[in-house]
């Protein structure tokens, strides 16, 4: 069924010029296009209602079809619930962390990638991005062995190191973005008036970098918040809050993790709608420009 | 490297060298190089030991008693015996604490037929999702892309970030809901009359591999869309107009205009797909919960966390690893791209 469902959406998709034959099959075919992607999105979202409205059951076991009347009460437990508090202080602790590390690991690659010609360009790029390309669960699992050698155990600090591993790739491709746009005009006068070349990087470079600082520092944070699969090889006896939801799925699975959705998805609206207005507002002003 | 000292000095560019070192050096290198290592050897328990070394001291608490009652030649002979197997004791003692590691390829080859089932099983599962969301994805990511209005395009791309920025583990939770025994899923069944709760006579889906797979598929559907409309977004609507007036076909022109354009994006979108689905633990930790077989994650997690065998842990991973990588490099292969437009 999906294929003659893409079959149909690329036909539109195209948006052929209908010719006065064809008119009549190119409406079907944007129907049909406009169906399927509304499937799609209530395929995205119906989930997401359906974990959100478990959090208002009174029910004990999350689910929204054993009813038995709205309720508060999950939200309260959530609030007295010690582990999952914890559990939030330690993923700030983690992330901020991660951004203390994968920010200036990623800064430097950037600039040894873009200002540097070498032949070993290449492989450096690849080795840097390599994380990126590696399920999760081996960046833990690498860290875990490596810090055992030295009797470093699971913990907070692994759980930093193997998250800041992978987060600073993601760091380096958006300084490089940046770096690439870069005029090094500015830089060159800067040194030709004499400036001292610590001077120059830290009036004219590190200026011109702080919006991606700042991206790469929200990205970050996000990233290490939500990281599960890295995470849970290298926490040892330590958790944060996604590991501690995790641990809940076998054990005391109840309404509180629904409510822990709930407020994620609040949140994420919030933030996603936020930066889509601002991104609305940048366009039309350059549209406006033109 | 002179540039850089020129642009920056000796000091700053001492400092971008040796962080970016720290960072291949100690988080990217070694520990893949230890894993490896790791992998290669196991620790040769002999199971026998401690039965051979209770023998031994029976033995010489025998012996012991008799040397009392030789006299001359016969005890020196029997004080020697005794001498010779209190240092084979010693000998298996040492042993026993400190066994000795044997290198090979065991870890690997003694992979046993279940477990590699499992693999198989994974691999293939992960290939099915990534095929699925590509044919799923495509005409979406092209609709965003170029068929939409920008308002609407933005609202779709919002619908889009929204469910991708939510925590995997609780958009994967959601499917438990839906597919419990007495789930969404099994309760519109009772509704129909095809299945009844009192004698529960429900569809247990979360017993079957094919519930991973559909939360699978939700997972990871997104990592698809995003890389595929950034590369098609770039493509000049004047292509497409191009090539529809010299006649081609709506096929024709994905073909040969709009898939060639979006290849390093479709390369890339599939590399993630496989890869987060093949290596995800947090997807089959949920939706199996004990309840139906392990995926190979879990594998993986039960030689680190319960049977505390890192070595063959170890190697597990370092076959996902390999997976991925040829993953990666049939990628390439097959859409023509370089490592530079993959990771960007």
């Amino acid at each position: 069924m999906t294929a003659t469902t893409s079959d149909s959406a690329v036909t539109v998709a195209a948006g052929a010029p209908a010719p006065a034959g064809r008119r009549a099959g190119t409406e079907w075919s944007e129907v049909i296009l406009k169906i399927y992607i509304g499937v799609f999105f209530l395929y995205l979202f119906a989930p997401l209602l359906v974990m959100s409205l478990a959090a208002f059951n009174a029910y004990e076991y999350p689910s929204v079809t054993q009813w038995r009347g709205w309720t508060l009460k999950w939200f309260g437990e959530l609030a007295e619930d010690d582990r999952i508090l914890q559990g939030i202080v330690n993923s700030v602790i983690v992330a901020v962390g991660v951004i203390g590390i994968s920010l200036p690991l990623g800064l430097s690659g950037a600039f040894i990638l873009t200002r540097l010609q070498s032949r070993f360009n290449n492989v450096l790029y690849a080795t840097l991005v390599s994380p990126l390309l590696m399920p999760g669960i081996i960046l833990g699992i690498s860290t875990l062995i490596f810090w055992g050698r030295v009797n470093v155990s699971g913990g907070l600090l692994l759980t930093i190191l193997a998250q800041a591993s992978f987060i600073a790739s993601y760091s380096m491709l958006l300084f490089m973005a940046r770096l690439q746009r870069q005029d090094r005009v500015l830089e060159e006068a800067a040194l030709d008036l004499g400036a001292s070349s610590f001077f120059m990087f830290r009036r004219i470079t590190l200026p011109f970098l702080m919006p991606t600082i700042l991206t790469a520092a929200v990205i970050a944070f996000l990233q290490s918040i939500e990281n599960y699969n890295t995470t849970v090889f290298a926490i040892g006896g330590d958790w944060t809050l996604v590991t501690e939801i995790g641990s809940r799925f076998r054990f005391g699975l109840s309404p509180v993790i629904n409510v822990i959705g709930v407020l994620f998805v609040i949140v994420t609206v919030a933030a996603a709608t936020l930066y889509t207005i601002q991104k609305e507002r940048e366009r039309k002003r350059k549209a406006a420009l033109k | 490297m002179n540039e850089l000292i020129r642009s920056y000095g000796k000091g700053l560019t001492a400092v971008f060298v040796t962080l970016t070192a720290f960072w291949l050096l100690i988080l990217i290198i070694l520990p893949q190089a230890f894993m490896l290592e790791h992998s290669l050897w196991i620790i040769d328990r002999d199971d026998q030991l401690g039965m051979k070394i209770d023998r031994a001291y029976s033995d010489l608490g025998l012996m012991e008693y008799d040397l009392n009652s030789k006299e001359g030649d016969e005890k020196t002979a029997l004080q020697e015996e005794v001498d010779s197997l209190k240092a084979t004791i010693a000998e298996l003692e040492a042993q026993e604490t400190d066994p000795p590691t044997v290198y090979g390829l065991q870890n690997y080859t003694k992979m046993s037929s279940l477990h590699f089932t499992i693999f198989v099983k994974s691999i293939v599962y992960a290939l099915m999702v990534t095929v699925l969301a590509l044919i799923v994805c495509y005409p979406i990511a092209f609709t965003i892309a170029k068929l939409a209005t920008p308002q609407r395009a933005a609202l779709l791309l919002l619908g889009l970030i929204i469910p991708y920025a939510i925590n995997e583990l609780l958009r994967v939770y959601a499917w438990l809901m839906i597919l419990d025994y007495q789930g969404v899923v099994n309760s519109f069944l009772a509704w129909l009359g095809l299945v009844s709760f009192e004698n529960k006579s429900w569809v247990p889906f979360l017993e079957y591999s094919g519930s991973v797979f559909v939360a699978l598929i939700y997972a990871y559907v997104l990592f698809m869309i995003f890389p595929i409309y950034n590369t098609v977004d770039t493509l000049d609507k004047n292509q497409l107009e191009a090539s529809r007036d010299l006649g081609a076909s709506t096929f024709r022109t994905h073909w040969r205009v709009v898939i060639p354009h979006a290849k390093p994006g479709i390369a890339v979108g599939c590399i993630m797909t496989f890869m987060l689905s093949v290596g995800s633990y947090s997807v089959p930790q949920i939706m199996t919960r004990g309840k139906s077989g392990d995926w190979f994650s879990q594998l993986i997690y039960r030689q680190f966390f319960e049977s505390q065998n890192w070595n063959v842990g170890a190697a597990y991973s370092f076959s996902l690893v390999l997976v991925c990588l040829g993953f990666i490099l049939i990628m390439m292969k097959v859409f023509k791209v370089g490592i530079r437009d993959i990771a960007k």
